[in-house]
C-alpha cells in the first residue's frame, strides 16, 4: 500500500476517534440527547446500508466488465454529448447520500472519466426525483420546474468549467 | 468462463478492500450526522434570519451546508421558513446547499477525491447556490409577471 493511501486510511481512524471522543464528552453533559444521537446514527446506517451494497456491487461489476478503454470512450475526452447525458441523467437517477457514491466516482476518474462529468453527476444529484412531489406541494410546480432546469444547467456549466480549468 | 469467475473473485476482493478502507471515515460521518440531527434543531436555524436578502441568502447557504439528513427535510424546513416570511432567495439557497454542499462529509470527500477536486467542487457548488437561487427566483417573478 502506498504511503498516500496509508495516510488516507489513518485520517479515517483519526476522524472516527474524534467523533467517538465527542460522543463521550457530550454524554457527560446530556446523556439522553447523546443516546438519541446514537440511535439517529444507527437509523442513518440502516437507511444507507442497502444503497451502499448496491453501490459496491456496481463497483465490482464495473471493475469486472468495464475496462479503462470503455470508460474513456463513454466518459472520457472523446465522450461528447453522450458523456454529458450519462453524467446528468445518472446523477438525477442516483439514490442515497452523495458520499456513498464517491468511491465509485473516484474509481471512474482513475479509469479515465473526465472530472467535469463527475462534477456534473454530483451536482445533478440535487434533483431528487422521488421527493419532487413533496417539493411541488410546498413550493408549487413552477418553482420545481424552474429550479430543476437551473440545476441541470448549473451541473453542465460546472462540468464545462472544470474541464476547461484542467486544460489550463 | 473460469477466466471471468477468476476476474469476478479478484474484483470483488478489491471492492471489499475499498469498503474496508473507507469504513472508518464513513462511520465517522454517520456518527456526526446523528449528532447534528439531535443537537441542531430547525428552530435554531430559523432564529438566525433577519430579512435582508443578501444576509439571508448567505445564512441559507451556510445553514444548508452544515445541515444533514434526507433531502425532504430541506423542503419541509424551507417550506416552513417561507411561511414564516423568509425570502424565497434564502430558502432556495438553503435547499440547494443542503443537497450540494456538505461540511460534515468534507473529510471523507478529501480522503477519496483529494484536495484539488474537493476544493473545486465545493467552491463551484457554493457559487452556484447563489447563482441558481437568484436565477430561479428572477425567472419565477418574470413568469408570474408575464402571466398576470
Amino acid at each position: 500500500m502506498s504511503q498516500k493511501k496509508q495516510v488516507k486510511n489513518k485520517s479515517g481512524y483519526i476522524m472516527l476517534g474524534i467523533v467517538g471522543l465527542l460522543y463521550i464528552i457530550l454524554y457527560s453533559f446530556n446523556a439522553q440527547k447523546t443516546e438519541a444521537a446514537v440511535f439517529a446514527s444507527l437509523e442513518v446506517l440502516k437507511m444507507i446500508a442497502p444503497i451502499l451494497l448496491v453501490v459496491f456491487f456496481l463497483m465490482a461489476l464495473f471493475n469486472t466488465f468495464i475496462d479503462e478503454k470503455n470508460i474513456a470512450k463513454h466518459l472520457g475526452e472523446e465522450s461528447g454529448l453522450k458523456g454529458w447525458l450519462i453524467a446528468l441523467v445518472g446523477g438525477i437517477l442516483s439514490h442515497g447520500p452523495g458520499y456513498i457514491w464517491y468511491p465509485m466516482l473516484q474509481q471512474l476518474r482513475e479509469k479515465g472519466a473526465l472530472d467535469g462529468l463527475v462534477i456534473a453527476f454530483i451536482y445533478a444529484r440535487a434533483i431528487k426525483l422521488p421527493w419532487l412531489p413533496l417539493m411541488i406541494s410546498y413550493f408549487g410546480i413552477s418553482f420545481t420546474i424552474v429550479l430543476s432546469f437551473y440545476i441541470i444547467l448549473g451541473a453542465f456549466a460546472q462540468g464545462v468549467i472544470i474541464n476547461r480549468l484542467k486544460n489550463i | 468462463m473460469t477466466k471471468i469467475l477468476q476476474r469476478i473473485k479478484i474484483t470483488s476482493l478489491n471492492t471489499l478492500k475499498s469498503l474496508q478502507a473507507i469504513a472508518p471515515m464513513l462511520l465517522a460521518v454517520i456518527g456526526t450526522v446523528g449528532l447534528f440531527k439531535t443537537f441542531i434543531t430547525p428552530q435554531m436555524i430559523h432564529s438566525l434570519f433577519d430579512g435582508n436578502i443578501i444576509h439571508d441568502m448567505f445564512l441559507g447557504v451556510s445553514a444548508g451546508a452544515v445541515s444533514v439528513g434526507q433531502p425532504f427535510l430541506s423542503y419541509i424546513i424551507g417550506g416552513e421558513l417561507l411561511k414564516e416570511g423568509i425570502s424565497l432567495y434564502a430558502v432556495t439557497a438553503f435547499i440547494l446547499s443542503f443537497v450540494t454542499l456538505g461540511v460534515i462529509q468534507l473529510p471523507l470527500e478529501f480522503s477519496i477525491f483529494g484536495a484539488r477536486f474537493t476544493i473545486m467542487r465545493n467552491l463551484l457548488s457554493l457559487i452556484f447556490a447563489f447563482m441558481v437561487s437568484l436565477a430561479s427566483v428572477y425567472t419565477l417573478a418574470a413568469i408570474k409577471g408575464y402571466m398576470s
